[in-house]
């Protein structure tokens, strides 16, 4: 492989690496806090990509201001994963994960209904351009969602390590019991992770959307990926998190850059095959 | 005793009176589906929960297709079909022998996405994303009038006796040694292991048997459908649908599996299909939400409520 090629090839990888793991957050918080598996995650992001697509479509916005809406409009889903999480008996694990399952089902199924036919991509044309840097060719868009990427992650990662609230959360998905006999509500800190972590995943839909197709079924692979992520990280992890999406992105477009996109699938699952072997993240 | 001969008997009917043969296809299906559901209920007797049993009917499918294809019986190729199921499962079973229940549930699912991408892209022996096809049709039995082992009502018989060979597999398991190291293991595999049961003998056991009934299942499979492509016989319909069957029917219950999956399958199919085409995994969907949130034990226990 020439350098060049190499050159541009780790570029796309870390772009995308950034992408995969905003995409891996709200998956990797909501296992912090509840240690609950979401089977369901990939398709909130993917309905968060249609929500954004959706008003990109109807109003002609930019794609960027319409994520602050497609993170609120999945707010209910926090509320509603709460209520649910709270009904399972512990250990939590296996019924979240078959709970789980049952809604990425149901989201599949209504998607379909309400974004029919073909695949759908936020096409925007101040995000389609790109510039030249000697050997590398970077695509604004892409180059705008690893930036949104490592913003969102950095902000996250400060919040929860330097504010009052933050510490309520890690303490939370440490030690539940003990957390609330040193009076942490965890209650709260529960409901305020599932908020973010919803959020979060609504925005990283929409910034998906701007660079990849989404489709009713697109949610499995990022539920693959974002189980990889964390168990790469470390469960209760954030920046390490970044570390592994910066990994798998690059190992990914190296793989698609020698040997083609087929084996990408399998390849995903292999991982995750392999890391759960190695390291399980739940019992 | 009575009560069971009397639903053998009024099962072996609606060909005979007279179905439509579509009717007759559903039920077929209906059975295939409940058959996967208790060959599902047998590994997870053992406490071992599976989100992934895809990987079986596929590997199944696919065995017996090729198998098939080159000119074997197509008994002989369903019975190698359950064999190749069989190695595919010991491999994985083997693998994850020491993974807990969620993270088991993981590598199975994983194990399935990655035999279907295996078969989407070997084209040199799977046919590649666009799979194979002319399969031949099951043969009909010479000792048999013809019109009972041709066609659909033919499919039917087969699958209504699979379905009886694999609820009598069940019922034998679970009054026998296996059944009861399964229940020993599922309960307190710590303890179980102190009297001398090696977990892991007989998780494998139970990960054998049920995939082969699920592996024949997937043989039988294609020679009704005729053709298997990858996205078909490994896509997550195979893993969730018994499952869900499955635990809506309730866990470690002979015949709430099985109950359930001709419920939710001729509902899904009779029902909503002709309404809302686009809408028929919903009800699965919807059972599982529902089952875990509000009726863990799932329908058996209900049954066995009033004796409580």
């Amino acid at each position: 492989m020439p350098l060049s090629t190499l050159m541009q090839t780790l570029v796309s990888g870390v772009m995308l690496g950034c992408l995969y793991a905003f995409v891996a957050l709200g998956f990797a918080m909501i296992l912090g806090i509840s240690h609950s598996l979401n089977l369901a995650h990939g398709e909130i992001v993917t309905l968060g990509g249609y929500i954004g697509y959706g008003l990109w479509a109807g109003s002609g916005l930019h794609p960027l201001l319409l994520i602050p809406v497609a993170a609120a409009a999945l707010l209910p889903l926090a509320f509603l994963w709460h209520w649910m999480l709270d009904r399972l008996p512990a250990p939590r694990a296996l019924p979240s994960l078959a709970l789980t399952f049952g809604w990425a089902l149901l989201l599949q199924a209504l998607m379909r209904v309400l974004w029919p036919g073909p695949h759908r991509l936020i096409s925007s044309p101040s995000l389609g351009a790109s510039t030249r840097f000697g050997w590398v060719t970077l695509n604004h868009g892409r180059a705008v969602v690893a930036l949104a990427a490592l913003g969102a992650i950095g902000a996250l990662w400060l919040a929860v390590t330097r504010t009052r609230w933050g510490r309520a959360i890690r303490a939370t998905g440490l030690d539940r019991d003990a957390a609330a006999l040193a009076g942490i509500n965890v209650y709260a800190a529960t409901r305020i992770t599932l908020v973010l972590a919803m959020a979060l995943s609504g925005a990283a839909g929409v910034l998906l959307a701007t660079t990849h197709y989404v489709y009713p079924t697109a949610g499995v692979e990022l539920t693959l990926l974002a189980i990889v992520l964390t168990i790469w990280a470390g469960v209760g992890r954030l920046l390490t998190v970044l570390l592994a999406g910066l990994l798998l992105g690059i190992a990914e477009s190296l793989t698609v850059a020698i040997s083609g996109p087929a084996w990408r699938e399998p390849v995903i699952a292999c991982l995750l095959l392999a890391s759960l072997l190695a390291r399980p993240p739940v019992d | 005793m009575r009560g069971a001969a009397l639903v053998a008997t009024l099962a072996l009917l609606p060909p005979l009176i007279g179905f439509h043969p579509y009717y007759v296809y559903v039920l077929s299906t209906a059975f295939l589906f409940a058959t996967l559901a208790t060959a599902w209920n047998l590994l997870a007797y053992g406490g071992q929960i599976s989100f992934g049993h895809a990987a079986f009917f596929g590997l199944g499918a696919y065995g017996a297709a090729l198998t098939s294809l080159a000119g074997v019986s197509p008994w002989a190729a369903i019975a190698a079909g359950g064999a190749v199921a069989v190695a595919g499962a010991l491999l994985i079973g083997a693998a994850a022998a020491r993974l807990g229940g969620a993270a088991l549930a993981l590598a199975t699912l994983a194990y399935a996405e990655l035999w279907r991408g295996i078969a989407q892209n070997w084209t040199a022996v799977s046919g590649g994303g666009a799979g194979l096809v002319g399969i031949p049709p099951l043969p009909t039995l010479a000792a048999v009038p013809l019109d009972l082992t041709r066609g659909h009502t033919g499919s039917y018989y087969v699958s209504l006796a699979v379905l009886a060979a694999a609820l009598g597999v069940f019922g034998l398991m679970t009054r026998s040694r296996l059944g009861l190291a399964l229940r020993a293991v599922r309960e307190a595999a710590d303890r179980a292991a102190l009297l001398g049961i090696r977990p892991i003998t007989w998780k494998l056991a139970s990960f054998a048997l049920s995939a082969l009934l699920t592996g024949l299942a997937g043989g039988l499979y294609v020679h009704m459908v005729r053709v298997v492509e990858p996205d078909l016989v490994f896509g997550r319909f195979f893993s969730i649908v018994p499952l869900v069957m499955a635990m809506f029917g309730g866990l470690h219950s002979v015949l709430g599996p099985t109950l359930a999956a001709l419920g939710l399958h001729l509902f899904s199919e009779l029902l909503l299909h002709p309404v809302a085409p686009a809408l028929h995994q919903l009800p699965y969907a919807v059972a599982l939400i529902v089952v875990i949130l509000y009726l863990p034990g799932g329908l058996a226990s209900l049954a066995k409520a009033p004796r409580d």
